[in-house]
């Protein structure tokens, strides 16, 4: 994606790209934080809204220049979607961990047929036909910008979707979380290990924090207000996971809790072999 | 023209160095599928007035909303109220300009770093190389040398592209070759039916250069990777390492020696550089 | 300089006395995060949240004079028409800097004050008031390898503590009339003296540890391509960039615009950068000068021991220790001169800190 998106429509009067908002397999959150942008009618004076799942019964249109897309990959009807919307749109935004990482959904991967079965019990290929291993979107179709988190922030949204209107390619911060959380000088949470101060119920002994390896750019949103880093934004490109490990494991944590941790939303990089965007 | 000249500049003007001047496009000329030749004048006619470069010298240009991208100066620094920048199609910032028309309106801050050493350069014989987009910075020497060529012994230019489609300045330069003030060869890796000229990279040509080690100064522009090779011919030629410059290419984000993004060894491309002598360059580490 | 004492209990008429006089008063602290327990640079509105005999900070006062995020024009993308934003003009004393991050406020004073002037950071040196105070040397501290264990400049008013008193050094006229109008000192006698040399020397006596520096920066240069020395440290680098945010003279930034809901208008943002970061050393078509983390860690380290010293005559450390707590996989200074000069041919039990020191300096990590 190089060229700004074009204008459509007369030439008289001004035209905005045509957008389009999709949900695959997810909770919806992400959708629901694109209606919490305060500024939400300046950014709609820049595109024209065509389609938005979550706000209207309207069916999909034919034609759009811009897809926003949220959720995982979980059935066969997903890929046909997609495929059809790669050859419309002219750009593919994906937003949030389902649809970057894979998600919450992903977790279901292993073990696929174990987990249907044990909700659906002998139902499952009626209930549950066409289905397909939970996948990020960047598996089936090219995704040209990306807004990652869980859910995502409607601000960096906007800065994303500004740049897909100017036509500049993304820039992909690679580095972990750290950084940013120094500069909101939020305290670190693997300081609290103090075995006197757990002893004595100054601290609790937790802080699994994953934001050594996350994708920077949420500015330490979790930690800042009292909770280490889940990792809701993937595993950052740079990150180096066996140095990381090894850390874990000399602090006296447990690297397979660490691992485990990191599934929630990492589970299809960790365990599918899947490509981090 | 040094780093402390524009810095001089900027302390008359009064001005933030991080303010970029408003810059009109006045002419556009696609030179090849994936470079555009740039002419701009700067709209403030005191800054127009401050503003003098050496060859070799970049500015920074800002697409607002986009950023901002170091692009070293093609025109000569004869050349009045204009400046022209060779600008390939390659990042955020060069893309966006390539979408821009006659009249809109860029953003220029500069010029910054250290050129050619012209001064030393001249009553001197001169042998410039450049490959691929290193002419960009080279063409203002050239530039420089055609509009001073009284100051500067015998020239000799060579030029080497990927192919015939990809060479800049050809027409311009097609018409030099007959000139019997310049000794100008240029050489394609892969020709097509428009070329009749050299086929070899551009370390062939030198197999019919000749110079007098003793009174020549050499300049090389163009991918890191030409560097050692193009040196190596001129080493043969016994002209001395510290009569070689070199362009060096970095990431110049401030061009004010504050950003840290161009630091090689322990200088900064965006001060002492981005030209040095080639003896420099290898004692900096990871200069080229 | 003018000497004076004043003793203890007068120094909250001293806070007293900035808050009269500037818009903030900030100074060491408990960090209201959520974290394990640390101290911070803030703003100071009761005098008994100070922490004047504190080890350090997570950020250091670098963040009053180069915001991690400044705001350096305002820009129109249509008409072109660009705006310098003002330099925040608000007037600030801060309490309690070490001469550590004096000595780092001198070292940027050449890179932002030099041919170039950046009118953001001088706007805040102007306005700002320093008041420096001596310190302890806690383990990790490695200032005396910089010669930042001592200050001589560069500070408003500096206080040596005595103990019950504390020896006062006005450098400024503000200082010196701030103590003039706010504070009942006194001239230093002989005994103030004694007591403020044999302060000194317990200070120089508490460095348990001094990294040899000897012929560092040629020592560097010769080692740069010795691959194993590198890849054991480089390996283990996580290139999170905390290193580089927490230290008082890492200073490199990033340039970025930034446009407003409207897509017309917007600001251009100058954003603390990493050389840690991959993005870093980018040119253009995705070609990297720096692409592993090894490469990086390396070039950070030679810009500081060796870069700025052949420049400026300067290293880019002052041993405040900040990165030892900040790097979680112990990639520190002290670590890295100690691999320069360990003689790989010779079996000589390199000298180390003591490795209780590294382990409480991990404790307390920020």
């Amino acid at each position: 994606m190089s060229a700004a998106i074009h204008n459509h429509g007369s030439s008289l009067k001004p035209a905005y790209p045509r957008a389009i908002v999709l949900s695959l397999a997810s909770d919806f959150g992400c959708q629901l934080q694109l209606s919490n942008i305060a500024d939400l009618l300046d950014v709609l004076g820049t595109i024209k809204l065509e389609y938005w799942q979550l706000m209207s019964s309207a069916v999909l249109p034919a034609d759009y220049d811009i897809a926003i897309i949220e959720g995982a990959v979980t059935t066969q009807d997903h890929i046909e979607l997609l495929q059809q919307v790669r050859t419309v749109a002219q750009t593919i935004i994906a937003i949030g961990s389902c649809a970057i990482t894979g998600g919450v959904p992903a977790l279901a991967a292993q073990d696929l047929g174990k987990h249907v079965q044990a909700v659906y019990s002998d139902d499952a290929d009626r209930v549950a036909a066409g289905r397909v291993r939970p996948a990020p979107i960047s598996n089936y179709v090219a995704v040209d910008y990306l807004v990652a988190g869980c859910p995502i922030d409607p601000r960096e949204f906007v800065t994303v979707l500004q740049g897909a209107l100017l036509g500049v390619r993304q820039r992909q911060q690679r580095e972990p979380l750290c950084a940013q959380c120094k500069t909101m000088e939020a305290p670190c949470f693997y300081s609290i290990r103090a075995a006197q101060d757990i002893a004595d119920g100054m601290a609790t002994p937790q802080a699994l924090c994953l934001g050594l390896v996350t994708r920077t750019g949420c500015g330490a949103l979790c930690i800042t207000r009292g909770r280490p880093c889940t990792g809701c934004r993937g595993i950052a490109a740079d990150a180096n996971l066996s140095s990381a490990r090894t850390f874990i494991a000399n602090e006296g944590l447990d690297v397979d809790d660490f691992d485990d941790a990191l599934r929630i939303y990492s589970s299809h990089a960790l365990d599918d072999g899947g490509e981090e965007q | 023209m040094t780093a402390a000249h524009t810095a001089k500049a900027y302390r008359k003007l009064g001005a933030n160095p991080y303010r970029p001047w408003p810059a009109r496009i006045t002419s556009i000329t696609q030179l090849t599928a994936t470079e555009k030749l740039f002419e701009l004048r700067l709209i403030d006619e005191h800054v127009r007035e401050e503003f003098s470069f050496t060859a070799g010298q970049f500015v920074e240009l800002s697409i607002f909303g986009i950023g901002e991208a170091p692009i070293s100066i093609s025109s000569a620094p004869s050349k009045q109220g204009f400046i022209e920048l060779c600008i390939r199609q390659t990042g955020t910032v060069t893309n966006a300009i390539h979408r821009m028309r006659c009249g809109d309106v860029v953003g220029i801050r500069g010029p910054f770093g250290r050129g050619f050493p012209f001064e030393e350069m001249e009553n001197h014989d001169v042998l410039l190389v450049a490959g691929g987009l290193g002419i960009a910075p080279l063409k203002s020497l050239i530039n420089h040398v055609h509009d001073e060529r009284h100051a500067f012994g015998k020239v000799t230019i060579l030029l080497g592209a990927r192919n015939p489609a990809e060479l800049l300045f050809r027409q311009e330069f097609d018409m030099w070759k007959h000139r019997q003030d310049f000794d100008l060869m240029m050489t394609v890796d892969q020709p097509d039916d428009s070329w009749d000229g050299e086929v070899g990279l551009v370390t062939r040509l030198f197999d019919r250069v000749d110079i007098d080690p003793d009174n020549t100064y050499g300049a090389i522009c163009g991918p890191p990777v030409m560097y050692p090779f193009v040196v190596e011919e001129m080493r043969k030629k016994h002209l001395d390492v510290d009569r070689i410059y070199v362009s060096v290419e970095r990431r110049m984000k401030c061009g004010i020696g504050m950003c840290g993004h161009c630091a090689v060894g322990h200088q900064y491309t965006c001060i002492e550089g981005p030209v040095f002598s080639y003896w420099e360059a290898i004692n900096l580490r990871e200069a080229i | 300089m003018i000497y004076k004492i004043i003793e203890k209990w007068a120094l909250e008429d001293l806070f007293e006395g900035l808050r009269a006089n500037y818009d903030e008063v900030v100074g060491p602290q408990p960090s209201k995060g959520h974290g394990g327990p640390a101290l911070v640079f803030d703003k100071l509105t009761n005098f008994n949240d100070l922490r004047l005999d504190y080890d350090t900070t997570i950020l250091p006062p670098k963040k009053y004079f180069l915001n991690p995020d400044e705001r350096i024009l305002r820009f129109n993308r249509s008409t072109g028409d660009v705006f310098d934003t003002e330099p925040v003009q608000i007037s600030r004393a801060i309490f309690g800097m070490h001469p550590c991050d004096i000595n780092a406020l001198l070292l940027l004073d050449q890179i932002f004050l030099g041919d170039y002037v950046d009118p953001y950071y001088q706007a805040a040196r102007k306005s700002t008031f320093i008041i420096g105070t001596s310190c302890m040397p806690s383990p990790g501290h490695i200032c005396n390898a910089f010669g930042s264990d001592e200050v001589h400049r560069g500070f408003d008013l500096f206080l040596t503590d005595l103990g019950d008193r504390y020896f006062l050094s006005c450098a400024t006229v503000p200082a010196a009339e701030l103590v003039d109008k706010y504070l009942d000192a006194r001239e230093p006698v002989a005994a103030d003296i004694s007591d403020f040399q044999a302060r000194t020397r317990q200070f120089k006596a508490a460095f348990k540890y001094l990294p040899q520096m000897d012929q560092l920066p040629l020592l560097y240069g010769a080692k740069y391509e010795d691959e194993d020395l590198w890849n054991q440290i480089g390996d283990d680098c996580l290139s999170c960039g905390a290193c580089s945010m927490v230290c008082p003279v890492c200073h490199c930034f990033d340039v970025r615009d930034k446009l407003d809901a409207n897509g017309e208008t917007g600001l251009r943002h100058r954003v603390w950068d990493s050389c840690n970061f991959s993005e870093f050393a980018e040119v253009a078509h995705d070609y990297n000068f720096r692409p592993t983390h090894t490469s990086r860690v390396r070039y950070r380290f030679f810009h500081k021991f060796v870069g700025n010293f052949t420049r400026n005559g300067k290293m880019l450390c002052v041993g405040c220790s900040r990165c030892n707590r900040a790097c979680k996989v112990g990639i520190t200074p002290a670590r890295v001169i100690r691999a320069l000069q360990e003689d790989a041919n010779a079996n000589v039990g390199a000298e180390t800190p003591d490795s209780a020191d590294t382990v409480s300096a991990k404790k307390d990590c920020a």
